[in-house]
């Protein structure tokens, strides 16, 4: 039973011609870790919004179809019971602090505020977060004084603590250096191995093969391709689409070329890489 | 810089330790009694007396006499002179100014206004000194206030420092593009339009995103809210608000028998 259900979503932007979203028919499972890929305006943001319920709750326009998360669909339910189910974390931290509170501490409590956590349990659960995206040592301090890529660690721990079934990020690591980069791959790894289901944005392809279950390729608001890493990230529509490709299977590409690699299947992280080129 | 966001002043002091609501009656209390007591020299002992002694009680002293150096002495003073030269009122001229005359009564008329002011700032700057603004805020949503009210005061106390420091960013991006900032009053006058339109549209956009995160966190849940902090709301706060209830309600019926 698929957790998330997109049946046949059309959705058009209200005062636009053209449908950011077209026919989109995507099911996900529990606990999956679906990375949705696509060049910039392919309907990445729309589809998280959509997902999140913002649309059509918030943005108001055309949407057609059916989105369920856990049984309920969007329509029917409002947007303030929908984000105890999905939480969304999007991409500019700046604007994900909620400017209502003065200490990071404060800022993580808030949405456990919102719904009415019990205090011991809210001061728990954001204890817990902190330790699980590495910021326990920025508590104390004003959410406004952190660089961008703190900052955004403090917008997906904000989600994390109110513990949602499915979380929906939209490039959560695009002010991150390439550490934090890996350790929030590496917390999102882990919330997926602990039974939530995720659905990331992202542009990072190398991260993704290394750490997503599954890869949906977005297109001018299409999905053209749909499966496990290895295979969507070797295909040959994406790199004819204009999709950004991980270096590991350029290199192989061109080695195939060239007749140096051997494997009939391209590589698409650096250990299938390295275990490729050295047979 | 963004730090310091309001007047707090982070202590531990009974003053502290009172609830916000306390706080908010103490300080209108003390303002209400200042303009009701029918006693000429009410305000000045009001302000020796008690809000004085309050800025010891609060461990706030030190800030509360800089801030009254550098923006309440000037504020009363403005209004003293004001009163004193303007007041049309007595016949005793202690002096003539121009074709203004000062008199014993204007003088006096401009002293007791210029102190109840000193008062109403000095209560108020205390309150301020010695309330967080989250927990003021916190305090007053738990008895009724409604949330999105609580937010929009807030906030916008937040984030005012950071539209000051976004104009910054947006003369200094304008500045190295070759934008005049430095000679003759109109013309920076007018290189000020420029900086409008990024600086609002900006903050229209950066309006609709906040308004998702805060709601991706259930802002409008229809839930009870909890809160982090306790705050604490003791007998002691109750009794001392009743108090100073009555004292307000005193001062008033003295007034009204007197008069």
């Amino acid at each position: 039973m698929a957790i998330v259900n997109l049946q046949n979503v059309t959705y058009r932007y209200p005062l636009t011609d053209s449908p950011a979203l077209q026919d989109i028919n995507l099911q996900v499972k529990e606990g999956e870790f679906v990375a949705i890929i696509g060049p910039n305006g392919a309907g990445k943001s729309t589809l998280c919004y959509t997902m999140a319920g913002f649309i059509p709750h918030f943005f108001k326009g055309e949407l057609t179809g059916i989105v369920e998360v856990a049984g309920n669909e969007t329509r029917n339910s409002s947007l303030s019971e929908w984000v105890l189910n999905v939480g969304l974390a999007f991409q500019n931290p700046f604007n994900q602090i909620s400017g209502a509170k003065y200490t990071v501490f404060e800022e993580l409590a808030f949405g456990l505020e919102n719904i009415g956590v019990p205090r011991e349990e809210m001061k728990a659960r954001v204890q817990d977060g902190m330790t699980l995206t590495g910021i326990s040592d920025l508590g104390d301090r004003s959410p406004y004084s952190l660089s961008g890529g703190q900052q955004q660690r403090v917008a997906l721990t904000s989600i994390l603590v109110m513990q949602p079934k499915v979380l929906v990020l939209d490039e959560p690591t695009s002010q991150m250096d390439p550490i934090g980069t890996r350790e929030v791959f590496g917390v999102i790894r882990t919330m997926a191995e602990r039974g939530m289901t995720v659905l990331l944005a992202e542009h990072k392809v190398e991260w993704i093969a290394r750490f997503a279950d599954r890869i949906i390729a977005l297109k001018d608001g299409q999905i053209i391709l749909d499966g496990a890493p290895s295979d969507v990230l070797t295909s040959p529509v994406l790199k004819e689409s204009g999709f950004g490709i991980s270096r590991y299977t350029s290199v192989a590409r061109a080695a195939q070329q060239m007749g140096v690699w051997k494997k009939e299947k391209l590589p698409v992280t650096l250990d299938e890489a390295v275990e490729g080129f050295s047979q | 810089m963004h730090e310091r966001l309001s007047y707090y002043v982070k202590r531990d002091s009974a003053l502290h330790r009172l609830n916000p609501l306390t706080k908010i009656i103490l300080a209108l209390s003390i303002i209400l009694v200042s303009f009701f007591s029918p006693w000429y020299w009410t305000a000045p002992i009001l302000l020796l007396l008690v809000v004085v002694p309050l800025s010891f009680l609060g461990r706030v002293s030190k800030e509360y006499f800089i801030t009254a150096l550098r923006l309440i002495l000037p504020a009363a003073g403005f209004i003293f002179i004001m009163q004193a030269l303007f007041q049309p009122v007595g016949e005793t001229i202690i002096f003539k100014f121009w074709f203004l005359d000062v008199t014993q009564e204007s003088l006096s008329f401009a002293f007791r206004i210029a102190m109840r002011i000193t008062v109403m700032i000095s209560a108020f700057t205390l309150f301020l000194m010695t309330t967080h603004p989250s927990e003021l805020m916190s305090d007053l949503t738990r008895r009724g206030l409604p949330g999105q009210f609580a937010y929009v005061i807030i906030s916008s106390l937040q984030i005012l420092p950071q539209m000051q420091a976004r104009a910054q960013t947006i003369i200094a991006a304008q500045r190295s593009r070759g934008l005049d900032t430095e000679s003759s009053f109109l013309r920076r006058a007018g290189s000020l339009i420029p900086l409008v339109g990024p600086l609002v549209f900006g903050s229209l956009v950066e309006v609709e995103e906040r308004a998702i995160a805060i709601e991706a966190r259930g802002f409008t849940s229809t839930h009870v809210k909890t809160s982090l902090h306790e705050i604490p709301d003791t007998d002691v706060d109750r009794i001392i608000r009743w108090m100073l209830i009555l004292l307000v309600i005193l001062s008033l019926a003295l007034r009204i028998w007197l008069s």
